[in-house]
């Protein structure tokens, strides 16, 4: 399950041990294919990583905090520290490459 | 829910048309995507002297030939400059202009990048420099963006990024038509570099830097790994293999694209290699 991050609040990704944040917008194209990717993603790494997403349109201060300039952007945390980020879609086996290679 | 096609060939060379001709004789429905002129360097080549069976013949006939050929099999070229397939496990997303497709498998036959990057711009993409006016010109709303425009589809996307933002700096090279909007200032500078700090922030010029917040680079061609992300790539052709398969199952790639000899008759040869390959594909799936 990919949880919707709201009113700027990602305090419960950073506590996490592990999360990922994906910053996209509902107009923008790989945005909308992305999000699939990272639906299925969220089950096959359930128990290791946290799966958000952050709209850029309704979070602009996270979006800025992290100088976000394109989307999608996903973004990965360890213990609160961001470790990764990647912007652009990527195939499900690349993304979840990606991410276990950041998560280390 | 849109019409998934069986298999979108992309490129309207002798690559695409051969591919397209051999997917519609196996009774396939097919999505043929790219310039209805078709391939502009077709048209203006001179002569081609080596396609058996049409010796001496000029780009221009050719490329009738071809058309006559498609047209005889009632395919359609359906216009448009892709900007980005997407691999979604058993299908394909297919972006061009506001629309996106979906196919099963999909031939890639879009010929080869010309031009380098710009300095700069490899540095800052997706730090201010981006290739997709539709998917990134939401950010930059209210603020200046610049089109470095390379291409003829690059004026109605400078023209969209004029209802978001404040103003919009349009660089035209070559024969890039002219967009109208009021706050679209043309400025017939080459562009050079663009630089920045963190994040790019200016095209730089013969006559100096042209500062902006967002800047556009839109070109008739971009890399196919750009266009296909997760593709592999040897230098600047696709890596595939004698069936024209690449890394991702289900994507083909042929003529120009799938390297050297940059030959007509060698791409038609891949592009029929490449839909038997897509046809074999999808009765396995």
């Amino acid at each position: 399950m990919v949880t919707k991050i709201e009113n700027e609040k990602m305090e419960k990704a950073l506590e996490a041990k592990a999360a990922v944040v994906d910053f996209s917008a509902t107009w923008c194209g790989p945005c909308r294919m992305l999000a699939p990717v990272m639906e299925e993603l969220s089950e096959e790494l359930k128990g290791k990583v946290d799966f958000y997403n952050a709209d850029t349109d309704e979070n602009p201060q996270l979006a800025g905090k992290y100088n976000i300039y394109s989307i999608p952007a996903v973004l990965v945390f360890k213990d609160g520290q961001l470790v990764g980020s990647s912007v652009g879609f990527r195939p499900k086996a690349d993304m979840k490459a990606f991410i276990e290679s950041k998560l280390g | 829910m849109p019409q998934r096609y069986d298999i979108a060939i992309i490129g309207t060379g002798p690559a695409g048309i051969s591919a397209a001709i051999t997917a519609a004789v196996r009774g396939k429905t097919i999505l043929l995507l790219g310039p209805a002129a078709l391939s502009e360097k077709l048209s203006r080549a001179e002569k081609i002297e080596n396609y058996p069976g049409l010796p001496a013949i000029s780009g221009a006939d050719f490329a009738r030939a071809l058309s006559a050929h498609l047209d005889s099999l009632g395919i359609r070229i359906t216009d448009g400059r892709v900007g980005a397939v997407y691999a979604m496990g058993d299908w394909f997303g297919i972006q061009a202009g506001e629309t996106t497709y979906e196919a099963s498998a999909v031939i890639l036959a879009c010929g080869v990048a010309q031009g380098k990057p710009l300095p700069g711009e490899e540095e800052f993409l997706g730090r201010g420099v981006s290739y997709c006016a539709t998917c990134d010109g939401r950010l930059y709303r209210g603020k200046t963006a610049a089109v470095l425009a390379y291409c003829a589809e690059a004026a109605k996307e400078a023209e969209f990024l004029a209802t978001l933002c404040a103003r919009v700096l349009y660089f035209p090279v070559g024969r890039a038509p002219i967009p109208r909007a009021e706050n679209i200032e043309v400025i017939r500078e080459l562009p050079r570099a663009i630089a920045g700090e963190g994040k790019a922030n200016a095209v730089l010029t013969d006559a100096g830097a042209r500062e902006a917040d967002g800047i556009f680079v839109l070109r008739d061609a971009v890399l196919p790994e750009r266009l296909v992300p997760g593709l592999a790539t040897e230098g600047e052709r696709v890596a595939v293999d004698l069936s024209m398969r690449t890394n991702l199952p289900g994507l083909f790639a042929c003529g120009d694209a799938a390297g050297r000899p940059y030959q007509y008759v060698k791409a038609a040869g891949q592009g029929n290699t490449a839909a038997l390959s897509a046809v074999e594909y999808l009765s396995k799936r």
